[in-house]
């Protein structure tokens, strides 16, 4: 899939590299990597936020520097070197959070430190980082992880709003229904699945659709 | 044959060696950040368990080294001080074991009596282990309790549908109670 966009190069390739991640190579809805993570850090939307963040930070900074020393790795250690590299990043991320950001560094927890093991991102790496030229791994990064985030972000919202009936970020509730008989389960393990299924049919639904629009026209 | 050895090596070794100077510079420019907040996180869980008994804390870093290696569920120790600046209780920052990990502010006073607890921070169950973890009321229940370790559903009913979290809270009072009795022991009364 790679090849053929390289050849297809100019300013609407990069593009595409940028936007395929949304859609047609979403992480979480499409290659199906990177599930737990996001099953369990999206039940606030901050925490969303600050994920998704992470996550293209440690994303596009890795393909680029993989990119960057593709020729200097060697075939038998490449998987050790990109370890490494993804392992400083998400170093990075951890320790900005923590000095930074407490509470929402508390909140995410072992999650951050998790990105280290992330298929997406090792997946990137080794597919795409290591094949490709800095420009257009920087923006496979790029595109991958603002489609991880949206995700993310939508499944936060619905969590968030339907579990808690209120939408708090930092310490200031930005909506609140003032309910407390909201269905907290949204908000825990199975309320992530039943998102994330909820998310997964209505993109089927769209494709199947899109699907015989086409075949009729 | 060897020489390809030593080439992935040092290849290697130099991929990891600009990873940890980069560490390293990252690591000096949030240190301080780090640990300021972690000690403001302390100092905020300390002044709410001994506020109740009118008692200044503040923070006792030997105090800690001297219980570390017998209690190592403490985790940070506070002297209570009153208005004329006498030791008049402590408070002890220990970990606990509820459904998760959770870390209370536990303040005692001179004769082992409980002046408050707080919760530093907990990963409960939101909704069930979250409730009694964030109730000042139920944590209000220890207020006056001790220097006889409590137990649970005897002295404290546990919550209902949050056993776990209650025998974390308790465990934790009785961590601080523990430490408490090691300080006097070894000062008798209120050391130094």
């Amino acid at each position: 899939m790679s090849d053929d966009v390289e050849k297809g190069a100019g300013k609407r390739g990069l593009l595409r590299e940028l936007t395929k991640g949304f859609i047609t190579t979403n992480p979480l809805l499409v290659l199906m990597v990177g599930l737990c993570s996001s099953l369990a850090v999206s039940t606030r939307v901050e925490n969303s936020v600050f994920m998704g963040l992470a996550v293209i930070f440690v994303l596009t900074c890795s393909n680029i520097i993989i990119s960057l020393i593709r020729r200097f790795i060697p075939e038998q250690i490449r998987i050790p070197i990109f370890i490494v590299v993804i392992a400083s990043f998400v170093t990075i991320v951890d320790l900005t959070l923590k000095g930074f950001f407490k509470p929402v560094y508390d909140r995410l927890g072992v999650w951050i430190p998790l990105i280290v093991v992330n298929c997406i991102i090792l997946a990137r790496a080794e597919g795409y980082a290591y094949s490709n030229s800095v420009g257009r791994a920087a923006m496979d990064g790029l595109g991958l992880g603002m489609g991880y985030t949206c995700v993310l972000l939508i499944m936060g919202l619905f969590r968030e709003f339907l579990g808690t009936g209120k939408i708090v970020f930092g310490e200031r509730a930005l909506v609140d229904l003032g309910s407390n008989s909201m269905p907290a389960i949204l908000i825990m393990f199975p309320g992530a699945f039943i998102t994330f299924a909820l998310l997964l049919a209505l993109l089927q639904w769209h494709k199947a659709r899109s699907k015989t629009g086409e075949e009729e026209g | 044959m060897i020489r390809d050895i030593l080439n992935l090596a040092l290849r290697l070794m130099l991929v990891c060696a600009v990873a940890a100077a980069g560490l390293g510079f990252t690591y000096g420019a949030v240190r301080k950040n780090i640990e300021r907040m972690e000690r403001e996180e302390r100092e905020e869980g300390a002044r709410k368990a001994l506020e109740p008994a009118g008692l200044r804390a503040e923070e006792d870093p030997s105090l800690l080294e001297f219980l570390r290696g017998t209690i190592p569920d403490v985790e940070g120790a506070f002297k209570g001080l009153d208005g004329s600046g006498t030791t008049a209780g402590y408070a002890f920052i220990v970990k606990a074991k509820g459904y998760n990990f959770m870390r209370l502010a536990v303040g005692v006073d001179a004769e082992g009596r409980i002046t408050g607890v707080a919760v530093v921070k907990q990963e409960e169950t939101p909704g069930l282990g979250s409730v009694p973890a964030q109730s000042e009321e139920y944590l209000g229940r220890y207020r006056g309790l001790g220097p006889q370790p409590p137990v649970l559903k005897k002295d404290v009913d546990a919550w209902s549908g949050a056993t776990f979290t209650s025998g974390g809270i308790n465990s934790g009072v009785r961590t601080a109670l523990e430490a408490f009795e090691r300080v006097r022991a070894e000062g008798g009364g209120i050391p130094r």
